[in-house]
């Protein structure tokens, strides 16, 4: 199959659930592209929509308004979801199938050749560390080993196209750097991959570009260079047994923060770094170390919802609480 | 293969969930009793004697010609097979839909390259297979073993299988309606039983009616009764086929089946629209 660049385009997607009488707003015109080959990653708190967005990229909701277009085509036609995997978020597998057998049925409903999943099936199973336990009935899987198993599911019809809803939920960190391994080899095969989650860390490791989804709206997007791209700040750290007070650099008009019994120091400008390291080596400070501090992409998550919150246009708490659309994020 | 791996998860949900094997246990048991409970001499092709249980029947003078004994007995059994086949395929299956719609599971079904019509008719299917062999085995048993110890073959007892499982398929129709709609195991099973009792005062609908002190709840007892299975008349017209004295009638059997196609459509129509 033919892949566009776009691999998704969304246009002003709206999704409002209505729930005896009351109307809630999931989604808000939202805007969105992700291109072929990208790992794309979607923020937001619980309850900001992003749920529901993977959900009517995926044809199991149907949008209000605007369109949805994955590879080119609606996600509702069943061709369209054909080399697509996904990783739902608290999915839950038929309890009477062992690990292998799960993998059969949804690799034959996705059209898998018989024989093609006769070798697939314990390659991936092998893969994501359930080898030993195949036979074993997915009732008595432990919470990470479900989702270990899932991500094996979405992997099964070796997808150009990969929707992983909070993939490490549940997983303990050996397991999450595993996944995110796995993860990274498949982007290598020229995957797309879009993850839906609420650990900043673990988007701002794997993810190309993000994008902040905030009460249904998307209120930010970008690389996660750009994001969390170098500020006007700089660590400083002097030479051993060498100190300098920052009340006195204060005193002088430096922004001075100490984080982590390093030195912070805000400045205008590189011509104002340079003052300042010249007015360190006029008083003979030994300088071991400047380094341009980067944003954290928590930081930057933080500043945006807070500021979202704060700002006039921002919606009522009251008409998005309490009512919860089919999605458990929404 | 899509439909062959749905019929298989079929099958294999049936047998985890243990009703393949109630099923199965409960029929055996009705075929086992009526091995060894039920013992009959026959002398010159009629019935000289008789036991139930261990217990004599009285047969005055020379016995009944053994053709109308079993005859009439696979008739009684016919009625009987027909409100426990349709009783244990109801319950047997009323978990399929719920099941299929828990959250978390169906996100895995229906995000798989397979239309929802498929997969809601490839299940329906699952489940027809399932009754069928149920039904075979339990009706088609009961058969053997009657034929097997009088030396009498009606193969119209045989056909009424098909009758039984032509009124559960309109019924597992209506189950799959209600189970998409609620996403409800108790409602599943519950609505077809009150169907089926509902079916009884409805053959007599006519008198029903008459009793009615308003048109409009006359009416709305004829509507009733045209548009829900006609349950009753189909038993009642079963035990007369199997006694080989008339077909069953058309006119019934019609409209339960178009009950069951109907819903199952609207079944369809919503499962197709829905938002999971």
């Amino acid at each position: 199959m033919d892949i566009p660049p776009t691999v998704i385009a969304v246009r002003r997607l709206t999704k409002e659930f209505r729930h005896w009488g009351r109307r809630l707003l999931a989604l808000d015109r939202v805007d969105l592209e992700v291109h072929r080959g990208e790992v794309f990653g979607l923020l937001g708190a619980n309850g900001a929509g992003k749920t529901t967005l993977v959900k009517i990229l995926l044809g199991l909701a149907r949008p209000t308004a605007g369109d949805v277009l994955v590879r080119g085509s609606s996600p509702r036609r069943p061709g369209t979801r054909r080399r697509i995997g996904y990783l739902p978020e608290g999915h839950r597998f038929p309890g009477y199938l062992t690990g292998d057998a799960s993998l059969r049925l949804f690799g034959r409903l996705a059209g898998v050749p018989e024989k093609a999943l006769d070798a697939r099936i314990p390659e991936l199973l092998e893969l994501v560390g359930l080898g030993e336990r195949r036979r074993d009935r997915v009732g008595r899987y432990s919470k990470g080993m479900t989702q270990r198993l899932g991500l094996a599911c979405a992997l099964l019809d070796e997808p150009d196209l990969l929707f992983l809803d909070e993939p490490t939920d549940g997983v303990d960190p050996v397991g999450r750097r595993h996944i995110r391994d796995i993860l990274l080899q498949t982007r290598e095969h020229g995957t797309t991959i879009f993850i839906n989650s609420h650990l900043l860390s673990e988007v701002e490791r794997t993810c190309d570009r993000v994008a902040i989804l905030h009460e249904g709206r998307l209120v930010r997007q970008g690389t996660v260079q750009d994001l969390t791209a170098p500020s006007r700040r700089f660590r400083l750290r002097l030479a051993d047994g060498q100190s300098m007070l920052p009340e006195r650099l204060a005193e002088d008009g430096w922004r001075v923060v100490t984080n982590n019994g390093h030195l912070e120091i805000e400045v205008a400008d590189l011509e104002a770094l340079n003052r300042l390291v010249d007015r360190l080596r006029a008083d003979r400070r030994l300088i071991a170390e400047i380094s341009p501090v980067r944003t954290a992409l928590e930081d930057v998550f933080i500043e945006v919802v807070e500021g979202e919150e704060h700002s006039p246009g921002s919606l009522e708490n009251g008409s998005r609480t309490g009512v919860h659309g089919p999605g458990g994020d929404r | 293969m899509k439909t062959w791996a749905l019929i298989v998860d079929t099958w294999r949900e049936a047998l985890a969930r243990y009703t393949l094997l109630g099923f199965l246990a409960v029929s055996s048991l009705f075929l086992l009793i009526l091995t060894f409970a039920l013992n009959l001499d026959i002398v010159d092709g009629a019935l000289a004697a008789g036991t139930l249980f261990g217990k004599a029947f009285d047969l005055p003078g020379k016995g009944p010609a053994i053709d109308t004994v079993v005859v009439t007995g696979q008739s009684v059994f016919a009625g009987m097979l027909y409100v426990l086949g349709v009783f244990l395929a109801v319950f047997a299956t009323g978990s399929q839909v719920p099941n299929l719609q828990h959250r978390g599971t169906v996100d895995l079904y229906v995000t798989r390259p397979i239309g929802r019509t498929h997969l809601l008719l490839g299940r329906f299917l699952g489940a027809a297979t399932l009754v069928t062999a149920n039904l075979l085995f339990l009706c088609g048993g009961v058969f053997v073993v009657i034929s097997l110890k009088t030396h009498v073959w009606n193969a119209r007892f045989l056909a009424a299988s098909g009758l039984i499982l032509t009124v559960f398929l309109s019924y597992l129709g209506f189950m799959y309606l209600i189970g998409v709609l609620t996403s409800s195991t108790p409602l599943s099973i519950m609505l077809p039983y009150a169907l089926y009792l509902l079916s009884l005062p409805l053959a007599a609908h006519d008198r029903v009616a008459a009793a009615m002190d308003s048109r409009l709840a006359a009416s709305t007892i004829h509507t009733l009764y045209w548009v829900f299975p006609k349950t009753a008349e189909i038993g009642r017209d079963l035990t007369t086929y199997v006694l080989g004295k008339a077909t069953p009638a058309f006119v019934p059997l019609a409209t339960t089946v178009m009950f069951g196609a109907a819903c199952l459509a609207v079944a369809v129509v919503a499962f197709n629209r829905k938002n999971f």
